[in-house]
């Protein structure tokens, strides 16, 4: 019986071996005249960083020629750091890491980078220069585009609640500070403010909270889409849904521009993932051209007005 | 035997029993929200429907945790098969347009699954509850991740070609998210009550509730007196499993999606619950009512801090100091 429990497991993990991972991973080779690409996401856990990496292949997809192998570091900086070495043994054409924190895996991307292999380095930074490019978005000046958005569109004046991602992490951080720059001088008041650590059900209890204390709220800002969406939901259940406007952050085509098409978020601000031009940028160094070492994605803010006409770029 | 003596002389048994103990914590919480009531926003019913909705998915976790921790084992899975469930219901019922009976039967029979094999593996094999339920955690949240892709399963359904369309909610999850009452309590609410009663009977009037006491109390005792040990602790954590189901089926209709990091460390706060209401780790004693106030003490302790705008590192230190005190006043001196 035993035996037979064992053997079980073993078919089950063949299975899961073989199965799911022929689909994913190629060979190093690729076709002649094929370069290939390593991907080192820092974590799969997250939607946006999943559509990151749809980005990616959607637009290596379109060139026959590049193969993309991925790899999940699942929130693990030193699984990351055997990723890139595993990278540079196998002699990859460029690397396309999205670091899960800058100063452990700086070591790494610099090795890559003298031994002639080509880094992008992905969303956040790692320290010094010894990376090829870097392509990524600001969260503060995104924050700092939704407080100015919010400023006009409530006439300079009302109640709002700021529901805020993890405060220990700097996306959380910069979509505060740059919110609070970009309301600053105006009449708006932050009646209360939660960490509801990027989550829904956090947000939505917090919002309840805020809904028992405070009569009137105008406005919620959150920090992420998942968020606002909470906030919309404990709104509704109190019956107030209409008369407070909520806005978030992310505008992943799934949530955030889903939600606004909806017409349950006033607004969504886009955080690019830059998966695109990536891709593009890694064509032109494979193809000898030179690139920016610093690439700032433009984001676009989605509103009722501007969702059927793909967003709005921000402009500074 | 003589300090237990002594201890009954000194003070009543009404006190020291354990009920009364648990009540002791739960008082003292609602007390701090009586003093602490953000602007009155404490006497108000609907904070205190609002708390009861927030702590359901949790108190229904709870209820299945009680039955494994009185076997005197520990179900570390929970708070995945909640995910596994949540996504299954959210992938059948707005993807698949199951009809939500079907849809709710094929998940609760999935965490069912889930739990019993748990059960199996430990009662069968004789792994520790925590090592194989820890293994069911992992590859629950593992199955979660692959059947939906890594992303949540909302109303935003992807086309082959690369867009959305968006579809409406489904009645189920409307009707799970509501209020009753006129609006005095939620759906979920009366849920969790409902898991509440099914364990309460199933452990006080069933037989096999007997057993899983048995069982907690003394092992070797209960399998010498022909309990079937195997078949019992397949029902007790399959149980937890068909409650982790039920979670899952709840935390979906409520966030309207299906999200496979749903339910991280709720299992967590499921054992925390249980044992602040004293039902004993060490398994043969506890009660769904002392659950029940356990529910209630996390509930409160997390609404009082809420509706006070406390920062989360305070929140984070006072619910450590109050789980603390909680457990001492449960303690025999």
């Amino acid at each position: 019986m035993k035996n037979g429990m064992i053997l079980l497991i073993a078919v089950c993990l063949g299975l899961i071996l073989f199965g799911g991972g022929c689909g994913k991973t190629e060979s190093p080779e690729g076709e002649p005249g094929g370069r290939t690409i390593g991907m080192s996401q820092c974590n799969l856990g997250e939607p946006w960083r999943v559509q990151m990496n749809a980005d990616v292949r959607r637009a290596a997809e379109a060139h026959p020629n590049l193969r993309v192998i991925f790899k999940d570091a699942q929130n693990d900086t030193l699984k990351q750091q055997a990723q890139m070495e595993e990278f540079i043994s196998a002699g990859v054409d460029l690397i396309i890491i999205s670091p899960k924190e800058a100063a452990p895996l700086t070591p790494v991307v610099a090795q890559a980078y003298a031994k002639g292999i080509p880094v992008l380095v992905l969303d956040r930074r790692v320290l010094g220069d010894q990376y090829t490019c870097f392509i990524g978005a600001d969260n503060k000046k995104i924050g700092k585009a939704a407080g100015q958005w919010i400023v006009d569109t409530l006439g300079g004046q009302g109640k709002v609640v700021e529901l805020k991602g993890l405060m220990t992490s700097t996306p959380g951080q910069d979509r505060h500070t740059g919110f609070r720059e970009g309301i600053e001088g105006s009449d708006l008041e932050i009646i209360f403010e939660a960490d509801m650590k990027w989550l829904e059900p956090n947000a939505r209890k917090e919002m309840e909270s805020a809904l028992a204390r405070f009569p009137q709220i105008d406005l919620v800002y959150a920090h992420n889409d998942p968020g606002a969406h909470g906030a919309y939901l404990a709104a509704k259940a109190a019956g107030r849904e209409q008369d407070i406007l909520f806005v978030g952050i992310d505008g992943l085509p799934q949530e955030g521009q889903a939600y606004v098409s909806q017409g349950v978020l006033a607004a969504s601000f886009e955080y690019p993932t830059g998966g695109k031009e990536a891709i593009e940028t890694a064509l032109k160094i494979l193809a000898g051209q030179p690139v920016e070492k610093e690439i700032t994605l433009t984001s676009r803010v989605f509103t009722q007005d501007t969702i059927d006409q793909g967003g709005q770029r921000l402009t500074e | 035997m003589a300090d237990k003596l002594t201890q009954k002389n000194r003070m009543p048994e009404w006190i020291t029993s354990p009920t009364s103990r648990a009540l002791a914590a739960l008082i003292v919480v609602f007390v701090l929200g009586l003093l602490f009531h953000a602007e009155g926003a404490f006497y108000k019913w609907g904070t205190h429907r609002d708390m009861l909705r927030a702590v359901s998915v949790y108190g229904i976790l709870a209820c299945g945790m009680t039955l494994v921790i009185i076997t005197a084992g520990i179900d570390l899975s929970v708070g995945s098969v909640l995910a596994l469930t949540a996504v299954l219901f959210a992938l059948t019922t707005i993807h698949w347009q199951w009809p939500f009976w079907l849809a709710i039967l094929f998940c609760l029979a999935v965490g069912g699954v889930c739990g019993g094999f748990s059960g199996y593996l430990i009662g069968r094999f004789r792994i520790q509850p925590f090592i194989a339920t820890l293994a069911m955690m992992v590859f629950a949240r593992g199955v979660a991740k692959w059947v939906s892709g890594g992303q949540k399963i909302s109303t935003a359904v992807q086309q082959p070609d690369g867009t959305y369309q968006y579809v409406s909610v489904p009645d189920i999850f409307t009707l799970i998210n509501a209020k009753i009452f006129g609006g005095n309590l939620t759906v979920v609410t009366v849920i969790l009550l409902a898991c509440i009663l099914i364990s309460w009977i199933l452990l006080t009037r069933l037989r096999q509730g007997r057993y899983m006491l048995a069982i907690g109390g003394n092992e070797q005792a209960a399998v010498l007196s022909g309990v079937p040990v195997n078949p019992i602790k397949i029902l007790a954590y399959g149980m937890a499993g068909l409650f982790s189901a039920v979670a899952g089926i709840c935390q979906a209709s409520q966030e309207l999606q299906g999200d496979p990091e749903a339910g991280v460390a709720y299992e967590l706060s499921a054992i925390a619950m249980v044992v602040i209401g004293g039902t004993s780790l060490q398994g043969g004693r506890g009660s769904l009512w002392l659950t029940l106030i356990g529910i209630l003490t996390i509930g409160y302790l997390e609404k009082i801090l809420s509706i006070n705008a406390v920062g989360e590192d305070k929140r984070l230190m006072l619910t450590g100091v109050i789980i603390i005190a909680a457990v001492l006043l449960q303690k025999n001196k």
